[in-house]
Order: structure tokens, then C-alpha cells, then sequence
């Protein structure tokens, strides 16, 4: 059993969900599909990107 | 006359005003059209018989009085629960907002538009009512999440049907089908009742033939005007990378066409922050998506319960990252639309794929087909401003293709002014094409 494996299913035993080796086929492909993308994220400069309010409803207002 | 589900939804209203037909005949014929056509694309799987002749009986004498349309299943309805196209009561029966809006405006709902389940994708192929078909050709997808919507639209089975969009999930069927998709600007309609509540992403939508229906439907929808003006001049912005470059050549082809003959004044922009929008999407789409219950989650699809579960597992560090992120969006956004009426791609980067293979070629390689739909739609859903899929022709393969716009926050009667402007320049050809099952 891998690593991700063991600690997928760990995770899922804690939350009392059900899963088969399928599902931890497909899990293993999203998951690292989308690591790849989030991982951008690790490298904002966080001074360039402050925490702003955001109203989803209108245009942000200049500060 | 014609069958009345020939007309747009708009003639429709007008016939049943003028008492050209009641609405009690309309209805009859939409079920009898809906009956004989929709076992080919699965579109509408529940019908109300009984319970639309009832909402005859007690429907106000609205603008849109007597016209049928479909709900897609996120929305909670007096009668029954949203059940998102699962098998499960997700938000129990009630009037929720939008429907509230429609109902007052004398809209009859005569069916649910099917969905890919829990609104978890952009092909429509997994749904507890099974995959839907697309009207141009069964063997392929009729997009996602509105499937049901667009594709019912595209039959001529209603005129009509209230849609929601949390990553494109109107504007990319919209485009598969060859019609006219809309998503509103975040808030702008009351959301209890509405499974598109539980994230910061979803809106309602609507899915029609034309843009006049759309600004109809829209308008009863959010409860206001949405006044015409001329669509000529615009100023359009245009972001070669990713979102026209990395599209099927066909595709971005038939689009640059479609901007051309509009003549607006084309420019092309590059827009801080966006190679960071996707990831932020994500960031905050891990966080919002969660988990339901487990007898929900042995119900789904191994696919969508993939996605539902790998999310479980992402690292919460990138929530105030991704949030951080939108932020800088919202403002890069804002100062291209001080420059640009509206930005311009193509809705999706190809052509409905088959319900068999659901990964498409592109110049960056072959992909699922949800990873670069979500990358053309997703910017509108993370900042919240409106978009809208036009119908820009076929390919040749005969496909429908679609051009999305997207405006600043509220701009949905310019955004669907732009729509109608091309009709006018292109006389009607693009949204004026059937399917063949609507021959």
C-alpha cells in the first residue's frame, strides 16, 4: 500500500466513509491533478496579494 | 400557427396575451412536444403534468404569463426537493428565491431539467436520471452542469429554463447546444432554496434560444428591467493566453469570425493575476465543495465521488491563499473593464465531446474536458461577475460553437445587448440553426 494510500484511507475512516480501490485510483489522479495547480499558490508574494474584503455583488472599491 | 414551442418564449407570451392561444393549449402542446422529443436527449426527466395545470389555474397575470420552462434540479420547488441530480432529497420542498421570482412573473413550470449530479461537471454525462443527449448529435455531450437546460432549449421543448452557474455550468452547455446562456451577477437573486447557496461561486442562469428571451427571462428572474440600448461599438478585450490560444483552431476561428463581423473595436489586453485565477478557484472550490453524507456518496458516480473526495484531502493552506488571490482578481478586473466594455473567448475551447470519450486535443495536449472548460468560465464564478454564451455557428462537423462575454458586475442588459447585436449583424443565422431533431 502507498503512502497516499494509507493516509486517503485513514483520512476517509476518520470522517466514516466507504471506499474501494477504485475510488482511491480516481482520488490519487484528482488530487494530485489539482495539487498541481494549487501549489501555485505557495509561491504569491504575499505582500503583493494582502487579504481584502471581498462583496462578490459589485466591483472592488479603489484603496 | 406553428407548434407553439416553435415560438420563442417571448412570441409565446404575446399569443397567450393576445389570446391567439391559451395557456392551458400551450401547455398541452408542450407536454405533447416534450413526450415525443425528449426520450432522445433525456432532458427533462420528471414532468408535472397535473401540478403545471394547477399552476395555470393559480398563476399570476405576469409579463410572461402561461409560457412553460423547465427548472434545473438545484432549485427547490413548492411540490419537491432540489435533489441536484442525485437520487436524494438535498433541500427539502419549498418555494425557493428564483423560483419565487418566476412564479410571480406567470411562468409555469412544467418539468426538471436534468443535471450532471451535484453539479460536479461540464459534460452532463453523469446524472441519477442518466447521461443527456445533445440535440445536434445523441452521441455526444449536451455540456454541464445545465445539460438538461441547454438541451431542452436546443429541441424546442420549452423556450425557456432557469439554469445555475458555479463554473460555467450555463454558458458551457449553452455553447454545446447552440444557445443563448446567461449567468447573472453573484447575489443578484434571492438564494435560499437554491443548492448553489452553499458556495461563493454559483449564480443563477438562464438558457434560451435568443437573446430577447434571455433578457426576459433574466429581467422576471431579477425582478427589474434590464433596458435595451444598441450593442454596435463596443470596446472588447481579448486574452490570447491561455484562453484563444490554447482553444481548437476550429473553434477560435469561428469565434475571431463572430467578432469580426460584430465590428467592435477589438483590443487585445493582458489582465494581472489571471494565470493565478484557476488556482485560486480550486483553493477556494476544495473549501466550499465539501462532502455529503455517505449514503449520498455511495450514490455518486466514481468520478464525481473522486472529485468530492480528493478535496477532503487538500490542505486547508490554500484557502487564504486562493482568497488573497481572488482579491487581486477582482481589482485586475476592475481596471481592464475601465479600458474594455467586455472581455471575449470562446465558451469552451471545442466542441461538445462524445459521451464516450470526454478528453479533447488541444495545442497544450489531451485533456479531460472539465479541466479546460472550468479554465475558459471559472474567472466569472471566483470574482462574480455575469457572462453570457452566444451562438457563433457550427464547425464542420456541424457543431454548435459559442462566444462567451463577460462584463462588470451588473452588466447583464449590456451583455445582452452585445448578443443582440450579432444577431442583427449576422441576420439570425446562428441562433436561427436547428438541430435535427428539431427539423
Amino acid at each position: 500500500m502507498s503512502i497516499f494510500e494509507d493516509w486517503a484511507r485513514a483520512t476517509f475512516r476518520q470522517a466514516n466513509l466507504e471506499v474501494d480501490e477504485e475510488d482511491l485510483v480516481l482520488v490519487e489522479l484528482v488530487y494530485k491533478g489539482a495539487l498541481s495547480q494549487l501549489e501555485l499558490l505557495d509561491h504569491i508574494d504575499l505582500e503583493k496579494f494582502p487579504a481584502k474584503g471581498i462583496d462578490l455583488r459589485h466591483a472592488p472599491k479603489a484603496t | 400557427m406553428n407548434h407553439p414551442q416553435d415560438l420563442t418564449l417571448r412570441q409565446q407570451a404575446d399569443a397567450v396575451r393576445r389570446g391567439d392561444i391559451s395557456a392551458k393549449e400551450l401547455l398541452d402542446a408542450t407536454l405533447e412536444r416534450l413526450r415525443e422529443r425528449d426520450p432522445a436527449i433525456n432532458a427533462t426527466p420528471v414532468l408535472f403534468d397535473e401540478l403545471s395545470q394547477v399552476q395555470i389555474s393559480q398563476a399570476p397575470a405576469g409579463p410572461l404569463y402561461g409560457v412553460p420552462i423547465t427548472v434545473k434540479d438545484m432549485y427547490a420547488l413548492p411540490w419537491r426537493a432540489a435533489r441536484n441530480g442525485t437520487l436524494h432529497n438535498m433541500i427539502p420542498a419549498g418555494a425557493s428565491g428564483p423560483y419565487r421570482n418566476l412564479r410571480d412573473a406567470g411562468l409555469i413550470v412544467v418539468g426538471i431539467a436534468n443535471q450532471h449530479e451535484l453539479g460536479m461537471g461540464t459534460t452532463g454525462v453523469y446524472s441519477a436520471y442518466g447521461a443527456m443527449r445533445n440535440p445536434w448529435d445523441f452521441e455526444r455531450c449536451a455540456g454541464g452542469s445545465s445539460g438538461g437546460s441547454a438541451a431542452g432549449v436546443s429541441a424546442r421543448l420549452v423556450a425557456g429554463s432557469l439554469a445555475s452557474d458555479s463554473g460555467g455550468s450555463t454558458r458551457i452547455p449553452a455553447a454545446y447546444c447552440g444557445v443563448v446562456g446567461l449567468k447573472l451577477t453573484y447575489g443578484s437573486v434571492p438564494y435560499d432554496g437554491y443548492f448553489g447557496a452553499a458556495t461563493t461561486f454559483s449564480a443563477p442562469g438562464v438558457i434560451t434560444r435568443d437573446a430577447g428571451d434571455a433578457r426576459a427571462l433574466a429581467a422576471a428572474l431579477v425582478q427589474r428591467p434590464l433596458p435595451q440600448q444598441s450593442g454596435s461599438g463596443l470596446r472588447i478585450g481579448v486574452v490570447r493566453d491561455p484562453f484563444w490560444n490554447d482553444a481548437d483552431q476550429e473553434t477560435a476561428d469561428v469565434c475571431q469570425r463572430a467578432l469580426k463581423l460584430a465590428g467592435w473595436k477589438v483590443t487585445e489586453l493582458k489582465i494581472e493575476n489571471f494565470e493565478l485565477a484557476v488556482a485560486a478557484f480550486l483553493g477556494r472550490l476544495i473549501a466550499e465543495a465539501g462532502v455529503p453524507s455517505p449514503d449520498v456518496l455511495a450514490s455518486l458516480s466514481a468520478p464525481t465521488r473522486a472529485l468530492l473526495l480528493a478535496g477532503m484531502l487538500a490542505p486547508a493552506r490554500f484557502v487564504p491563499r486562493a482568497d488573497r488571490v481572488r482579491a487581486a482578481v477582482r481589482y485586475s478586473l476592475a481596471a481592464a473593464f475601465d479600458t474594455v466594455d467586455f472581455l471575449a473567448w470562446p465558451t469552451s475551447p471545442a466542441a461538445a465531446p462524445t459521451l464516450e470519450d470526454t478528453w479533447i486535443a488541444l495545442p497544450s495536449g489531451r485533456k479531460p474536458v472539465d479541466v479546460p472548460n472550468v479554465r475558459q468560465s471559472s474567472i466569472a464564478n471566483l470574482t462574480g461577475i455575469p457572462g453570457i454564451s452566444i451562438p457563433v455557428g457550427l464547425n464542420t462537423s456541424n457543431l454548435p460553437l459559442g462566444l462567451q462575454l463577460l462584463g462588470p458586475w451588473g452588466s447583464e442588459a449590456r451583455l445582452l445587448d452585445a448578443a443582440e447585436h450579432m444577431e442583427r449583424v449576422s441576420e439570425r443565422e446562428f441562433v436561427n440553426l436547428l438541430p435535427p431533431l428539431a427539423r
